[in-house]
């Protein structure tokens, strides 16, 4: 493939990601807080959030799943910036590892609340909608390198 | 060609900084948000004579509690209820009301049973055995074999107790009471009137010093 034939950059694709990431933050953080201050939240009439959040599987050897969710963002967000800056190889190969990663902790997430809990969360599929998001867009980065590959080895 | 965002992102430092003072917003934001308690005008109806209450009648201040015994939050507050109850209720008139959510199957089943042992002169022994042990009968196929061993353990007429909780009359109180409270707003359990202002206490101590304040 030559230079004129690489494909175009996508560069709505990093801001995307790093919007993304930002936005599962956020809500892995809240449900953190929430976590560590050892407040109660109410039961609302239509959320099953409570189901969730004071089951035996909300936290993994003590850690919480929402403190997990947490730094997976902020590393998924850093790295959207790192795409932002001008995406090298190891940076679009880490970001795709790591949203892989994310991708398979959906199931067993999803399963929990649909099978073992019979209870959704709001926020949990939130973040795992996220998760998905930055799995799937994902596959559009390409770095420059790679691009611009064929060419600059030609030279 | 290279356009003015392009040199401000591909600037070293702009974009990292600038994204960690986004994250560091963020943590600032939901810490000041998560520890705020909430605190609005109620519009639910004062304590009447036909509620389940514990405390002096003429008490110059009440706590209602809109409840629901499967919710698990609601079982964390009964328990600083509990201490609270036990260190002001000789000043304080704490009021229980019920409010049983769709969502939880057996909350509705769990209100007939706490109204059956009221009508026995023993809500609050029950109520304190619903909460205390929710992840037990919450968890089942069939609550009931647990709310007749709570009965029995109370010493309660095991047939009167059936009799109570099946009884239409027990229906619509229960019905009522949720329907009151549907009217006057409440949107969640457990929903709490101080006085006359619905708050949302995030401790027990943050609790105990609403009511201090409030005497």
């Amino acid at each position: 493939m030559t230079r004129a034939e690489s494909p175009a950059p996508r560069r709505w694709v990093p801001w995307l990601l790093a919007g993304a990431a930002y936005a599962g933050f956020v809500m892995s953080l809240y449900l953190t807080f929430v976590h560590y201050r050892g407040y109660v939240s109410p039961c609302y009439v239509v959320k099953g959030c409570e189901a969730v959040q004071t089951s035996k599987y909300s936290a993994i050897l003590g850690v919480p799943l929402a403190l997990l969710g947490t730094v997976f963002f902020a590393l998924m967000f850093y790295l959207g910036i790192g795409l932002l800056t001008g995406s090298r190889v190891r940076v679009v190969q880490a970001y795709k590892v790591l949203a892989f990663v994310g991708a398979l902790a959906i199931i067993p997430l999803f399963l929990l609340q649909a099978i073992v809990l019979k209870a959704f969360c709001t926020y949990c599929l939130a973040s795992e909608a996220i998760m998905l998001v930055l799995w799937v867009a994902s596959f559009l980065l390409v770095a420059p390198e790679l691009r611009a590959a064929p060419d600059a080895r030609a030279h | 060609m290279r356009t003015p965002r392009d040199h401000l992102l591909a600037s070293r430092g702009v974009p990292w900084i600038g994204g960690s003072l986004l994250l560091l917003l963020a943590v600032a934001a939901l810490y000041l948000f998560t520890g705020a308690a909430a605190s609005e005008p109620a519009r639910t109806p004062p304590p009447g004579a036909d509620d389940i209450s514990f405390g002096p009648a003429d008490a110059s201040l009440s706590v209602v509690e809109y409840s629901d015994f499967q919710c698990p939050f609601c079982a964390q507050y009964a328990a600083m209820l509990k201490t609270l109850r036990e260190k002001y209720g000789d000043q304080v008139k704490f009021v229980y009301r019920f409010y049983p959510l769709a969502n939880h199957p057996w909350a509705s089943i769990t209100a007939k049973a706490a109204y059956a042992a009221f009508l026995q002169g023993k809500f609050w022994e029950m109520h304190d055995l619903l909460f205390e042990n929710q992840k037990e009968w919450a968890e089942s196929d069939d609550p009931r074999p647990y709310l007749d061993a709570y009965a029995q353990s109370l010493g309660l007429d095991l047939d009167k107790f059936h009799a109570d909780a099946d009884a239409q009359s027990t229906t619509d109180f229960i019905k009522r009471q949720a329907a009151e409270g549907k009217q006057g707003g409440v949107s969640h359990t457990p929903w709490l009137v101080v006085g006359d202002s619905v708050v949302l206490p995030r401790s027990l101590e943050e609790f105990d010093k609403l009511i201090q304040d409030a005497l």
